[in-house]
């Protein structure tokens, strides 16, 4: 090889291995809490798991008890504010990508939304609290609904947004090159090409609020007994984990252990669920 | 249907066979049109016949606005805020400019195949039915015999009538290039614009696609828009050549490859410049 200036290219491989070496570095950090907290939570809480965690309600401090109630609470309050937040996000994101172009509506919506989705999940819980709570004269679970509800609908606004705009728009073009009408463009082409990157923000956004705390303690509050009524106070799991960890009692201490672990579980499971989804639907 | 003037007139050459040209039906007209992206001129004052149940190619350097024009007949730009046409463009007695326009309609009518073969994400007899769907309300066996006939036109029905239920996405690219014809076809359009169609294909499936327009020219008015001029002397009738926006010369395909009115046509076909 002519012209090949050895000391630059020495100085090139030195500079690339020092790089190298900080990035891998970084991710061990990064991995060795993860791993940190993960083995904490497992090997604390796994013990404390039994099925009576899963029939039982929570105890009064001494008593035996369970989780029941919480759980319920949780699932409850997580699945509307799904059903609330999903669809409205989605709509909303469509406008952003499909219908949105030129003009000031959609550059002021995703402004905003952006506002939204980092705003602090307490700020959201106060929200609901002078909005709903206070106007009711009580903690219900429809406001801990509500409440999860608002941080559903930035997340799937966004992620519903981006994954149209992934979409070509060739495949726009030659749908509308058939004569079809923009919203059946959107429903027939648009989504379908976008339906598991969509599907797969809806499940990020359900393992977001599965342990938000924050918004519920001023909405829903808690319950110590079993309650299906969004209509009055509701326990759930991160409420309930916050309560119990902060207690002075061990047995307290034992179910907040092993909520926290449900809830890692939980979160867990939605990613790997999402992320096959997702790589499924971009081999299809 | 008027009788057909190429234009410019001035440009053609003495020997140029007036009356064959004069003969031919016109299916589009296209007068003084200027396009514009935002303030970029891209098309500049564009007259032209396009000829009734014939091929006609647009040829001409990347950037030379045969797309664009391409993309005017079925007011395709319109889908992108900042893109505008003025001046006429008139398919059977209508101005497709006009405002009062539909559309949708017009889509349906005036087909487009891209560069690109852009299969939906659903099933081969899907992407056919989708487009006659819109706008006919078919039995399932009349749906069914549509289907087999628009991919039996495009030369695939044979490939794949045992697998109609797979995802389009599934073929290969030349596969899927001709699934989209078919689809194109499938809606009956009366004039059908290829872009650049075989530019992501192999010299087989090109083969293949090239044969079909042959066979297609009997229903329909076909517009093809090619950087490869081999292909616009093979399949096309008609030649326009264009240059930064001009339409140079437009003319009957064998006397502009052989006897080009204007030096700068001669200059691009002959490989001196382009």
């Amino acid at each position: 090889m002519t012209g090949l200036d050895y000391k630059r290219y020495l100085r090139r491989r030195v500079v690339n291995a020092f790089n190298l070496t900080i990035s891998m570095m970084a991710v061990a950090f990064a991995l060795f809490f993860l791993a940190w907290i993960l083995w904490t939570l497992i090997s604390t809480g796994i013990g404390h798991l039994g099925i009576s965690a899963f029939t039982k309600m929570t105890p009064p401090p001494g008593s035996q008890g369970g989780l029941l109630n919480a759980i319920v609470g949780s699932l409850l309050m997580v699945v509307t504010a799904t059903l609330i937040g999903t669809p409205i996000g989605i709509l909303a994101g469509t406008y952003l990508a499909e219908f949105g172009r030129g003009g000031w509506l959609a550059p002021s919506t995703r402004f905003i939304n952006d506002i939204l989705l980092s705003a602090p999940s307490i700020v959201i819980g106060l929200f609901v609290y002078e909005l709903v709570v206070h106007r009711m004269g009580h903690f219900s679970g429809w406001a801990g609904a509500f409440a999860l509800a608002l941080i559903v609908l930035p997340v799937v606004v966004r992620t519903t947004e981006n994954m149209l705009q992934l979409v070509p728009n060739s495949l726009r073009e030659a749908a509308a090159a058939l004569g079809a009408p923009q919203w059946k463009v959107v429903v027939m082409v648009s989504y379908r090409a976008a339906h598991a990157g969509i599907l797969t923000g809806i499940l990020l956004a359900v393992a977001r609020i599965a342990g938000e705390t924050a918004p519920l303690l001023f909405t829903a509050l808690n319950n110590q007994f079993w309650s299906s009524d969004l209509n009055g106070p509701m326990s759930s799991l991160a409420v309930i984990i916050f309560q119990f960890a902060m207690s002075p009692y061990e047995d307290w201490h034992h179910l907040a252990w092993a909520g926290a672990l449900l809830i890692t579980l939980f979160v867990l499971g939605l990613n790997i669920l999402a992320r096959s989804i997702f790589r499924k639907g971009n081999n299809a | 249907m008027s009788e057909l003037h190429l234009t410019p007139p001035h440009l053609m050459h003495p020997e140029y066979p007036q009356e064959t040209a004069m003969s031919e039906a016109k299916k589009i007209e296209v007068k003084n049109l200027n396009f514009y992206y935002g303030n970029f001129h891209a098309l500049k004052n564009i007259n032209m016949d396009i000829p009734d149940n014939r091929v006609t190619a647009f040829i001409g350097p990347s950037g030379c606005g045969k797309s664009t024009l391409l993309r005017t007949f079925n007011r395709m730009y319109q889908l992108y805020p900042k893109q505008v046409a003025k001046g006429e463009i008139i398919l059977d007695g209508e101005n497709v400019l006009d405002a009062k326009q539909d559309l949708n309609l017009l889509r349906a009518k005036v087909g487009m195949v891209f560069q690109k073969p852009t299969p939906f994400p659903m099933s081969i007899y899907d992407n056919i039915a989708f487009g006659i769907k819109l706008y006919e309300n078919l039995k399932k066996t009349d749906l069914n015999d549509r289907v087999e006939w628009a991919l039996r036109k495009a030369a695939l029905w044979n490939e794949v009538k045992d697998k109609l239920d797979q995802s389009g996405t599934s073929l290969s690219g030349g596969q899927q290039q001709r699934l989209c014809i078919a689809r194109g076809i499938a809606v009956k359009p009366e004039v059908l614009l290829l872009d650049e169609p075989c530019s992501a294909l192999d010299p087989i499936s090109t083969a293949r696609i090239e044969e079909l327009i042959h066979e297609l020219k009997t229903d329909y008015t076909i517009v093809i828009v090619t950087h490869n001029m081999q292909q616009a002397a093979r399949v096309s009738d008609y030649t326009a050549y264009m240059y930064l926006g001009e339409l140079i010369e437009f003319g009957v395909t064998d006397m502009m490859f052989t006897k080009p009115a204007r030096r700068e046509t001669e200059d691009y076909i002959t490989g001196k410049f382009g």
